[in-house]
């Protein structure tokens, strides 16, 4: 597979995964937002903008409106969905044929029905609807994808980049909630924890492995730990070796370690990670571990296979 | 800014034809032929009398039990059914680009087997005599000892290149994709208006269109008997091999500037039809004078480039610096011969408005034989009596200067002053080897579906010839349509739209 090629698949599906992110954020902030008092929902807004763009300033002077505008439709917010819609579809656009016809037209069709939206269109009746069909538009995405795509490298591509995506997402998500955990004012409260499952789509796998009983401790466990749960560092981690295990199969063995070790050295701090330990102070300090190791990756995974160099094989 | 999708090396026509105001082809007929008018220009549907013309009849059957607002459905869902797949244009308009798809009209141009056979026998015909002036031009030069063609015309266009000069290429083929722009005249004979040599581009629409119309109107086209062009991919892929004899898997792709170019969605359609690589200038590198693409599992050799980036930008070491869509060394691993690019560079000195007007006599000279298909009639002005001719047919010829295109430096007879005619004069005496004449053109028109009805609009054909080990054309075209009543400018980029073009097999 051709190295730019490979980069368009990575970056594309990296770019979905965020979007799909950020439009399942908004959908159950939005949603939920109406079961909160004003000072709760301002807190919880604030974990929202500093998950999806970092900033952690203050929010309390902008509305739920402007909030949601910017993180959806503002063209000048790189994190914006419109934005990461954008840039998916422009990668995809790049390796068209890389793709099956029903991968593209699921994608441009999303893009091109987002793009023209504005805000004030709907913001008058329930804002949260057009975010819930967003979503269910990238799970039928994902889907075909699944089912048109061969599951050869490009596909093993895709999965690299959704998972190492994914990864970093639920982390900076878990670390904005546990960050201020013990700040009874401050910190999130019970209805928070709550919504932060609904964040990941984790309510009712975790319910049904704890019970409805919503306890902090056990969340960071299912979020982090849990070998079947899609939406966990531990399932995306496993899925992220699998598919270093399949791309590059021609690449010098040299090439093919450099990237294998990192990826055993980080399924190895998840695989034997204790939540206990962590509750001990160190879920912060974890998650930079891993979100660091998933950058090193990254790169090495680029310098390997991506952008080498003619003088480095010749 | 905006693009061409159909990428013409130069603009034909310009504002020299004038909108001959028609009559009715059906007076009294109601919808949908209300306002279909007739003019001084062939009409592909109705004859003078307005009688249907024979192949038109089973579309004409169908059209009448059609309602305008069935018809206008289908219109549309060919439109989305465009901007889903992404065939669509950009235009950049303050920072913002927004996607245009190329309009594509869903009544079929037909063409009968009589009239293709015709055709074909003259695109091959010139396609061959033109490959064997390139040879020649870049070899002995003997069509130029011969004086057929002065030595000045080829060694000072800015498209001859030098560098090619003694370089043997594959079977003598220089153009080995070529996409020429005919048109039929008033008296309904096809003519030749431009060769297009270099790197002609809309066969993906030519494909796209197929589907629109089959899918508008399936029974029709079931009876008529349309022969198929869906294999213009495989035979494209096998006349690029056909390039690369030495050996068994030859591993060809398709060099893109990229995904701004407005033709991006043709070369990925292309190479995902031929099952190849896409690739950009940054895929490729160079190394001892071989060409690679970087892949996940490291250098792959690339045997044949079908490259859809012009002479100017293919290799910077040797043309433009300043590109970056090129490959630094591609050139010389051309000279070594260890990579055949399709077309040969330097094939555009063959197909400029000078050397298109000797096009004619370079078939007597190199075959022996007349031209089956005309060019528009073209007086050269560095030959006395022609240059006698125009002078004194100012009022009535379209006189253009060759090294020119998009309408500059060029006088339209029949709408210019007086005065302006005489200072025109002038110029052209001063310098007669830089003019060429034409009469005024006029496009046939074909119906076409415009909302409220169906219209005449003018027309051109656009069919795509591949020529390697042996010249192949697949039997359809590209046809443009001047969407806008009494236009004759068929180019994207100015209203212009196209429609599929169904060649019969009987």
């Amino acid at each position: 597979m051709l190295s730019r090629v490979a980069d368009s698949l990575y970056w594309m599906a990296r770019y979905i995964e965020r979007a799909e992110h950020t439009a399942r954020l908004l959908a159950v902030k939005l949603e939920s937002m109406v079961e909160q008092t004003p000072d709760d929902a301002t807190a919880s807004w604030a974990r929202v903008v500093e998950a999806l763009t970092g900033d952690d300033q203050p929010v309390t002077h902008q509305d739920a409106f402007v909030i949601t505008k910017r993180l959806a439709f503002d063209r000048d917010n790189d994190a914006a969905l419109v934005n990461s819609l954008a840039m998916a579809r422009d990668n995809a656009r790049q390796v068209r044929e890389a793709l099956s016809n029903e991968v593209w037209e699921n994608l441009n069709r999303l893009y091109l029905r987002l793009s023209p939206v504005t805000m004030d269109s709907i913001w008058v009746h329930t804002p949260a609807r057009l975010f819930r069909e967003a979503l269910e538009e990238m799970h039928a995405l994902e889907g075909v994808t699944y089912s048109t795509l061969s599951h050869g490298e490009g596909w093993y591509f895709l999965e690299l980049g959704r998972h190492i995506e994914r990864v970093q997402l639920i982390g900076r998500l878990l670390d904005v909630h546990f960050r201020k955990a013990g700040d009874g004012m401050r910190g999130p409260k019970y209805f928070d924890w709550l919504v932060l499952l609904k964040f990941c789509t984790a309510w009712e796998p975790y319910t049904k492995q704890y019970t409805a009983s919503i306890r902090p401790q056990k969340i960071a466990e299912f979020l982090l730990f849990d070998a079947e749960f899609p939406h966990s560092v531990c399932f995306s981690v496993d899925r992220m070796t699998e598919a270093l295990a399949r791309v590059a199969p021609g690449a010098p063995p040299a090439r093919r370690a450099a990237v294998e070790r990192l990826a055993g050295r980080l399924k190895a701090a998840v695989d034997f990670g204790q939540v206990d330990d962590l509750m001990s102070g160190g879920i912060a300090g974890f998650i930079a571990d891993i979100t660091r190791q998933c950058e090193q990756i990254h790169k090495t995974l680029y310098s390997s296979y991506i952008t080498y160099g003619a003088e480095t094989v010749l | 800014m905006q693009q061409e999708a159909f990428a013409n090396t130069e603009d034909f026509g310009g504002p020299d034809i004038v909108a001959v105001p028609g009559r009715l082809a059906r007076p009294g007929r109601d919808a949908p032929y209300a306002s279909y008018e007739l003019a001084r220009a062939f009409d592909e549907m109705f004859a003078a009398d307005g009688a249907v013309r024979p192949p038109y009849a089973a579309l004409d059957s169908r059209l009448s039990t059609l309602s305008l607002e069935e018809l206008s459905r289908r219109q549309q869902a060919c439109e989305q059914s465009f901007l889903h797949q992404g065939i669509t244009f950009t235009v950049y308009n303050d920072n913002r680009a927004t996607e245009r798809i190329i309009p594509t009209d869903l009544l079929p141009r037909i063409i009968t087997a009589a009239e293709w056979a015709r055709l074909e026998a003259g695109l091959t015909q010139r396609i061959v005599a033109l490959n064997m002036f390139l040879r020649d031009i870049y070899g002995d030069g003997r069509v130029l000892k011969d004086g057929v063609v002065p030595r000045a015309m080829i060694f000072g266009s800015k498209h001859y290149r030098r560098e090619m000069r003694g370089l043997p290429v594959p079977h003598g083929a220089y153009v080995n994709i070529c996409g020429s722009d005919l048109i039929r005249n008033e008296s309904g004979a096809f003519v030749v208006l431009e060769d297009n040599l270099r790197v002609p581009s809309g066969v993906s629409y030519m494909l796209a269109n197929r589907d629109v119309a089959r899918r508008a109107f399936p029974a029709v086209f079931r009876s008529m008997n349309v022969r198929p062009i869906e294999q213009y991919p495989l035979e494209l892929l096998a006349t690029l091999r056909s390039l690369a004899p030495f050996h068994e898997d030859v591993s060809i792709a398709v060099l893109t500037p990229g995904v701004f170019n407005s033709a991006y969605f043709e070369h990925a359609f292309l190479a995902r039809q031929m099952g190849v690589e896409l690739v950009e200038g940054r895929d490729l590198l160079i190394n001892d004078n071989v060409v690679y693409t970087r892949t996940t599992s490291g250098l792959k050799r690339i045997d044949v480039i079908y490259r859809r980036i012009d002479d100017d930008f293919v290799d910077p070491l040797i043309f433009r610096e300043d590109s970056a869509l090129g490959v630094p060394g591609l050139f010389n691993a051309y000279r070594a011969g260890n990579v055949m690019i399709a077309n040969a560079l330097g094939t555009g000195v063959a197909d400029d408005k000078a050397v298109y007007a000797y096009v004619p006599r370079l078939i007597r000279y190199y075959l022996s034989e007349e031209p089956i298909l005309d060019n528009v009639e073209t007086f050269l002005c560095r030959e006395e009596k022609s240059l006698n001719h125009v002078l004194a047919n100012l009022d009535k010829l379209v006189v253009k200067a060759v090294g020119e295109s998009g309408g500059y430096g060029m006088l339209v007879g029949p709408h210019a002053s007086q005065t302006e005619r005489e200072e025109f004069a002038a110029k052209v005496k001063a310098d007669p080897d830089n003019y060429i004449a034409q009469p005024t053109i006029q496009l046939s028109t074909a119906p076409t579906f415009v909302g409220k009805g169906v219209e005449a609009r003018h027309v051109d054909l656009r069919p795509f010839i591949l020529h390697g080990a042996e010249t192949k054309i697949v039997p359809g075209a590209l046809t443009r349509v001047a969407l806008k009543r009494g236009s004759l400018v068929v180019n994207s980029s100015q209203g212009g739209g196209s429609k599929d073009t169904w060649v019969l097999s009987q």
